[in-house]
């Protein structure tokens, strides 16, 4: 089992390492957080089933929570992160009592429908939010008392308790526990007759996932001296799931693949200029990344539907997701 | 009705009000003519998409569908802002439809009388067709049994790509119905989809008289919580989607075994 | 550095490549000056500011000889895309780049991220487009300046001008999110002060599109005037609603925030419509002069308050630089703080030290109907000229606290 994902992890491990020297730091921190997002929604939809259409509303809940308790206390920023997965988990646990009795596309509505209530909140309640303006941090704070100004310092500490949280979301899929989720997606009807109450597994990754999104939310925003509303847009929602599906549904390190790939990519269309395509003038595509990501998205549901690593997991002769 | 969430109806809705600006701009079609050909135009292609890609998704999981659609909005939405820039486009109300109707009790403009019109009409003829005629019947059945309907010599691929056009074209034709109100630019469609979205799960995927129900309550509530209390107003449309969803998972209107 | 002897040998090689050191070393003394222009190059704010603006600098880099300090001047344009955290990220990207002035930043939420990294990393921004004045109140800095316009100015200077020629009675259309109750409570000073007041100010839900509720019960509600104290998508589509009640017949219609771009695109929707603006490239002939240059540039277009502001904020920090004799930040807000100067776009201009609030002479304009407009993109008619001690938020009600 460990040689399997051996190399993958040690790519990652070498890759997350040198980053933030290979781009820009702040940068780097937002690609691992955005890789830790992408996990979460991972743990639900590739062993449980479950597409969340809102997972913003716990890594922008989280990231709000964090930003706010920084800004208004001086607390340590791991008070301020763990009140923001404190946060999203609730959240999660009281939305997923409602939601995970629904499948499929019921499950994307009300997921997206609840993140929409936090969206409008989070404009509307402008003394704590701060509106469209964002909440914007004058520091990072300090963690067990160092100061986290320095950005690629700041960045190692996320990694490490991303890799943390990686770590334990693959613990947990390879456990008992995530033996009896895999059986639920094989056949929900017999894992009930084999006496095992479904919905709770369902609420419990559910939960987890939220506590997930929400400690990447929190190191996002604080990462960035920033939580605004992009943090609990829907589009937001939907990149994730596309950095998910475009790294492998259910292999976790893929979304981490997909969501480096999405970033880097975005990264990169931004920074182009002018230029001519087949003679025909485009001016810059900045804002344009989406119609690229969309393509390559479109691509990927049409052609490449287990994803990236989840193609190469094929391609060498293993089986994705089989633990 | 076809178990497709088309993410994408929202850009048809964009792209009918474009295609009513770009029709007067290039080739002076007046407003009345766009009610007609913009809808058309729209869901010639939404016919185009259907066969070409999103047919590919229809054996597996819906799920599939929202993220290809999900990308397809993407991609229109850029392409309409790369032609035709960000800020958007005016659109004035046809001359003939200005100025303001007295309707006793309260002043109301002509043009919003005749969405309202329109919208019945529409309503009332999309709930004829499907609930009333031979050819809704044999759609309502190949949603309910593919196998059987095609066991009976009819074509359901056909059959589906019409209803999924015309339902595009429906899209396009709200979306010419809303140039002249609101400024036509390419993330128009983004402001109404998920609100559709609510109002279609909150009336039951598939029953089109809890859509039309559901959509007119809802914009009858959403106006009096905006009176009562403004901040509420718009979360509103997602607290009863939840509530729904909760205590009837197949909408006010739906029947209740497509859970999935 | 000892990282890189821990990875492997292909990972190293790919290290060796990019430039270990933190690049802010490499640009201390010599080589380029670096202008960051941090703006929207092509969504809703592109054309108020976007390319426009990067040609406006570039025209000020090259008016000022290219040089300054004996070292060539260069421009870098930066695509915010709206967002607040990729306003940040990039503005720390260019700071640690060797930038040494953030230019911009159109939309409050990227000026206030960027205001915040500025004070970190001790290099000046200047904001032109973010309409906040927050920026000068609770998020003021000592490495941030307001060059152009604020929330405070437009209604103030709207506001008291209408209120003090006759227009006593308002009823607003407001959006509900902060921008919207900014201008509203700003907006009620000021037409108070001048013995009027808003009979009702209608709170419109985010997303609005529908406004026809709200322009029967304004027309009902007979006003001197409707503030329609909203931007951008909101503006429009009121505005529409209100020509669609005939409602500018009835009363005078006064918008919170418009520019010159946003006619440019929406004629006919805006034509009756009263604001206030930083500058009118036709408001006197070194205005006309100078948009004449733009013009040639930017087919035939004509520049925006925005775009004007960059130039002028661009040429009057290199000024300071050159008189400080260093691009150090803290020396150049030394030079700067309270020092007064003229120039095509600032009339009266003063680098107020109390909060850095820039004041200058502020516009309040009709947008003239079509039939009116005697050349293309002369849509204003100046009523007023507002002088910047009273356009802006006085000294004495600053609600900066200091800390420099």
């Amino acid at each position: 089992m460990t040689q399997r994902i051996g190399p993958v992890a040690l790519i990652l491990a070498v890759v997350g390492l040198a980053l933030p020297w290979l781009v820009y730091p702040v940068v780097a921190i937002d690609l691992a957080c955005f890789a830790l997002f992408a996990v979460s929604l991972d743990l639900l939809f590739g062993f449980v089933g479950l597409l969340s259409f809102g997972q913003a509303l716990f890594w922008g809940g989280g990231g709000y929570l964090a930003a706010i308790t920084l800004a208004r206390t001086h607390v340590d920023a791991g008070i301020a992160i763990v009140i923001g997965i404190v946060y999203a988990m609730l959240l999660a646990a009281i939305v997923g009592a409602i939601a995970v009795r629904r499948a499929g596309i019921y499950f994307a509505m009300i997921t997206l429908g609840v993140a929409q209530i936090q969206y409008f909140s989070a404009f509307q309640l402008t003394d704590i939010t701060g509106g469209e303006n964002g909440l914007n941090l004058h520091s990072r704070g300090t963690l067990f008392g160092f100061a986290l100004e320095n950005d690629r310092l700041y960045y190692y500490v996320a990694l490490v308790l991303i890799a943390l949280a990686v770590w334990f979301a693959v613990r947990l899929v390879r456990s008992p526990f995530g033996g009896v989720l895999r059986a639920m997606r094989e056949n929900e009807t017999r894992t009930i007759a084999l006496g095992y109450r479904v919905n709770r597994y369902k609420l419990a990754v559910f939960t987890i996932a939220g506590g997930l999104a929400g400690l990447a939310g929190a190191l996002y925003a604080i990462g960035n001296h920033l939580a605004g509303l992009e943090m609990v847009d829907w589009h937001t929602s939907g990149a994730v799931v596309m950095m998910t599906v475009l790294g492998g549904v259910g292999t976790i390190f893929g979304p981490i693949v997909g969501a480096g790939l999405f970033e880097s990519l975005d990264y990169f269309v931004s920074k182009m200029g002018a230029f001519d395509f087949f003679g025909v003038h485009i001016p810059s595509i900045g804002e344009e990344t989406n119609m690229v990501m969309g393509f390559v998205f479109a691509l990927c549901v049409l052609l490449f539907r287990r994803g990236i690593v989840g193609e190469i997991l094929a391609r060498v002769g293993k089986r994705p997701g089989s633990g | 009705m076809l178990r497709v969430v088309n993410f994408a109806h929202g850009a048809m809705y964009m792209l009918g009000a474009f295609a009513t600006y770009y029709g007067a701009q290039l080739f002076h079609v007046p407003f009345f003519a766009a009610l007609i050909i913009a809808p058309l135009a729209v869901g010639a292609f939404g016919i185009l998409l259907e066969t070409t890609l999103l047919r590919r998704l229809y054996g597996l999981d819906p799920i599939y569908n929202l993220l290809l659609t999900f990308a397809l909005v993407l991609v229109i939405e850029d392409v309409m802002r790369l032609l035709a820039g960000p800020l958007g486009s005016p659109y004035s109300t046809p001359d003939a439809l200005g100025g303001i109707t007295n309707l006793g009790f309260t002043l109301y403009p002509t043009y919003k009388l005749f969405v309202i019109v329109v919208s019945l009409v529409v309503c009332l003829a999309a709930w004829w067709i499907v609930e009333l005629t031979p050819v809704g019947a044999r759609i309502r059945a190949a949603t309910e049994n593919p196998v059987l309907v095609r066991a009976l010599g009819i074509d359901v691929r056909r059959l589906v790509t019409g209803t999924f056009g015309v339902g595009v074209a429906l899209a396009a034709l709200a979306g010419v119905l809303a140039a002249p109100t609101t400024n036509v630019q390419p993330s128009m469609g983004d402001s109404v989809i998920i609100y559709t979205f609510a109002i279609v799960v909150i009336g039951g995927l598939g029953s089109i008289v809890g859509s039309i129900a559901a959509g007119f309550a809802l914009g009858l509530l959403q106006t009096i919580g905006a009176i009562v209390f403004p901040p509420i107003s718009t979360t509103l449309i997602f607290i009863v989607m939840v509530i729904v969803i909760v205590f009837r998972p197949a909408g006010l209107f739906g029947k209740p075994e497509s859970a999935r | 550095m000892r990282l890189s002897r821990t990875v492997p040998a292909a990972l190293a090689l790919a290290l060796l490549s990019t430039s270990f050191s933190t690049p802010a070393a490499r640009a201390a003394d010599s080589g380029p000056i670096k202008i960051a222009l941090i703006t929207d190059m092509s969504g809703v704010y592109a054309a108020l500011a976007g390319p426009g603006a990067a040609e406006a600098v570039k025209m000020a880099v090259e008016d000022f000889g290219g040089k300054v300090l004996n070292r060539p001047i260069v421009v870098d344009v930066v695509d915010h895309r709206n967002q607040g955290p990729i306003a940040n990220a990039k503005a720390r990207e260019e700071f640690d780049n060797g930038a040494e002035l953030a230019l911009d930043m159109t939309n409050s939420a990227t000026a206030l991220a960027v205001a915040e990294v500025a004070k970190e990393r001790h290099k000046l921004a200047i904001v032109t487009g973010g309409a906040t004045s927050a920026l000068t109140g609770a998020a003021c800095n000592k490495y941030t300046y307001h060059y152009a316009y604020d929330t405070y100015a437009l209604a103030h200077s709207t506001g008291s001008y209408i209120a003090g020629a006759g227009g006593k009675t308002w009823y607003g259309i407001v959006p509900d999110y902060a921008f919207g109750a900014q201008m509203l409570s700003d907006f009620t000073d000021a037409v108070e002060a001048k013995g009027g007041k808003f009979i009702k100010a209608d709170k419109m839900p985010l997303g609005t599109t529908d406004f026809s509720s709200y322009m029967i019960a304004a027309k009902n509600a007979h006003p001197d005037v409707l503030g329609l104290l909203n931007a951008g998508a909101d503006t429009v589509n009121s505005m529409k609603a209100a020509k669609q009640f005939q409602l500018d017949k009835q009363m005078k219609i006064a918008v919170g925030l418009l520019f010159l771009s946003d006619v440019d695109a929406l004629p006919d929707v805006f034509a009756g419509s009263r604001i206030t603006t930083s500058w009118y490239w036709n408001e006197d002939k070194a205005a006309r002069a100078w948009a004449d240059r733009y013009a040639a540039r930017m087919h035939g277009l004509r520049p925006t308050d925005i775009q004007a502001a960059d130039y002028s904020a661009t040429w009057q920090w290199l000024s300071a630089v050159k008189a400080a004799g260093t691009v150090d930040a803290d020396a150049v807000v030394k030079y700067l703080d309270g020092r007064q100067f003229n120039d095509f776009y600032a009339h009266d201009g003063q680098w107020r030290a109390r909060d850095h609030r820039v004041t200058h002479d502020m516009y309040v304009v009709d947008v003239l109907p079509k039939e009116e407009v005697k050349e293309p993109h002369a849509w204003f008619k100046i009523l007023q000229t507002i002088p910047g001690a009273r356009a802006f938020r006085p000294e004495s009600q600053s609600t900066c606290k200091k800390d420099w």
